[in-house]
């Protein structure tokens, strides 16, 4: 498995056949998936040419594989391909064809052989409550990730599970799941949120890291910039309808037949960062507002709990019932009551000591 | 606490005090008003007592402030007037008539209702603060407004400002991230909401009341004891 373990990633492309031509066009559909300048797509062939081959091992812990089917329909057949096939997923659980302790053993033996090299893609949170709800072969999904984590070159979390907690994190939070960058501190951990995440921003920050060695810029959450830099809202093709104040009250009403914004409907496109309105899915053939569903806010973190999906973006996360409503008036009230039953007291105290000097004023 | 954290906070528990602080404390104003003690009516009214208050609604809230000559204080104090007729009519509407405020109220109420566009609002909330503005320079420059000003009446026009800059500032994407002032907006709501019954923005609610005081007094027109 490993007998070319120092290949360059061109020549583990020529082994497979890939003729110069093919490659030269790959290194500037690269570039250009990078977000690269054309006068970089030289550096991107010269560190294909030079770079060393290296893995991807996949982890998932409490996931759906959601981030796998999304991966496995990039749009961009090339890049998935190279990341897919070229560059080597050394361990995934749910492609690999290996099973049990087979799978293992690859998976460490990968881990030895590209220490401080090899990618850590982690899909799914990691739950911490009763010694680990999530184990795979007898061992609890923190201590693997640990594991994984401590010789990695660089950790990448897809979805939003793995990145925030994501549903399993959703309350009551049964398993107490926490996302990677809470439970990796030593290591670059990237974020691809995501429900799942796009296929592209998945391929492009791996490619990113092993063609170009470094980590993509990077948002507060640990976003790369290139695709978490605006708000869906900010790129929507609703956006005029929102600022005209057009928009539908309901699904099915004329302003939702008429294409109006979403926003009433409990969109989430302000608050959240993502590329959905630019990269759209499948191949580019629509997004959630497009289709006439408002944005759930999935790349967000608490994105479950961050109030309901068809109520209002503005709308409070909590709010009072009426008997609470009712029970503050009440203190307020009573609070009241015995402020004012003092002030009356003092006033009867007062009325009545006056009454008592009144006769000694007459005597006098 | 990280900027997520930070806008659940805001939105969520710290919200949920604030509103009901806000209604513990004015129920406690109203009632404590309310209870301040009551003689015995023993005027005989000349007219209707609740026709009189109806009347005062209707002089005092809905057709004097609109009309400059009959209003005294257009006369006497035409900035007064002028921008704080403006100051409460911008703000109101932004808070009923915004569509992001309209759907806080849905979430509160149950209910919504329909909204004006965004560049009548925008102009809406601008007139507001321009008049807030004029307001609080009218407060300084005034030599006998200074005299009854004390520092509470800053602190009510700060507190008033802030939420209405950041909510500004929000639909006009300035000075940091939406979601950034989104919660710096709800936090000075929620501030707003905690310093109101502490203070003379109160007077909302003591308006109606007053009003109907004065229209029952009017209608008695009896000498009184």
């Amino acid at each position: 498995m490993f007998q070319h373990k120092d290949d360059t990633v061109l020549e583990a492309l020529q082994r497979r056949g890939v003729t110069r031509r093919d490659f030269i066009k790959m290194s500037i559909l690269l570039a250009g998936a990078l977000g690269l300048d054309y006068k970089r797509v030289g550096a991107v062939t010269h560190a294909l040419e030079t770079a060393k081959r290296a893995p991807v091992i996949w982890l998932e812990f409490q996931d759906c594989a959601g981030c796998t089917e999304s991966i496995s329909r990039s749009q961009n057949p090339t890049l998935e391909k190279l990341v897919l096939n070229d560059i080597t997923i050394e361990y995934h659980e749910t492609l690999m064809a290996a099973a049990g302790y087979q799978a293992e053993e690859a998976k460490q033996a990968a881990m030895e052989t590209y220490k401080g090299q090899y990618i850590l893609v982690v899909e799914g949170s990691i739950p911490l409550a009763n010694g680990g709800y999530c184990t795979i072969g007898g061992r609890a999904a923190d201590d693997i990730l640990r594991e994984a984590a401590a010789n990695a070159f660089a950790v990448v979390a897809v979805g939003n599970c793995a990145s925030f907690g994501g549903i399993p994190r959703a309350n009551p939070n049964p398993t107490d799941a926490y996302g990677v960058m809470e439970l990796v501190t030593d290591k670059p951990v990237i974020n691809i949120p995501g429900c799942p995440a796009i296929p592209e921003a998945m391929t492009n920050t791996i490619a990113n890291i092993l063609v170009l060695g470094s980590i993509p810029e990077l948002d507060a959450l640990n976003r790369p910039k290139l695709f978490y830099a605006q708000t869906v809202h900010d790129r929507c093709l609703r956006r005029g309808f929102y600022d005209a104040g057009l928009f539908a009250d309901s699904f099915g009403d004329d302003g939702y037949q008429n294409g109006y914004c979403l926003y009433k409907l409990g969109c989430k496109g302000p608050t959240t960062y993502n590329t959905c309105a630019s990269l759209k899915w499948n191949e580019g053939t629509s997004w959630p507002v497009e289709a006439g569903h408002p944005c759930l806010g999935c790349s967000e973190p608490n994105f479950w709990d961050g109030g309901g999906f068809y109520q209002g973006a503005s709308a409070p996360l909590q709010k009072p019932d009426l008997v609470t409503v009712g029970g503050a008036a009440l203190v307020g009230a009573v609070v009241a009551g015995g402020v004012a039953g003092l002030n009356s007291a003092a006033k009867k105290r007062a009325a009545k000591s006056e009454k008592a000097e009144q006769p000694s004023d007459k005597e006098a | 606490m990280t900027p997520e954290s930070a806008m659940q906070f805001v939105r969520g528990p710290l919200f949920y005090f604030a509103v009901l602080f806000f209604i513990a404390g004015m129920t406690y104003r109203l009632i404590g008003v309310l209870a301040l003690g009551w003689k015995k009516d023993l005027v005989q009214p000349r007219h209707s007592k609740l026709g009189g208050a109806l009347v005062a609604y209707l002089k005092g809230v809905i057709i004097w402030p609109f009309i400059p000559r009959i209003n005294e204080t257009a006369g006497r104090n035409p900035v007064t007037y002028l921008a704080g007729g403006l100051f409460h009519l911008g703000l109101f509407l932004t808070i009923f008539l915004g569509a992001a405020h309209m759907l806080v109220w849905k979430s509160l109420l149950g209910f919504g209702w329909p909204t004006l566009p965004l560049p009548v609002i925008d102009a809406l909330a601008a007139i507001a603060i321009i008049s807030l503005i004029v307001l609080a320079l009218n407060r300084v420059m005034s030599p006998v407004l200074r005299l009854l000003t004390r520092s509470s009446d800053y602190f009510n026009l700060l507190f008033v400002f802030l939420p209405m800059f950041t909510g500004f500032f929000l639909t006009h994407r300035l000075f940091a991230p939406y979601d950034s002032m989104f919660t710096l907006h709800v936090l000075t709501v929620d501030i707003l909401l905690i310093w109101i019954p502490l203070s003379r923005i109160s007077h909302f609610m003591f308006y109606f009341y007053t009003k109907a005081r004065q229209g029952v007094k009017f209608a008695q027109r009896g000498a009184r004891p």
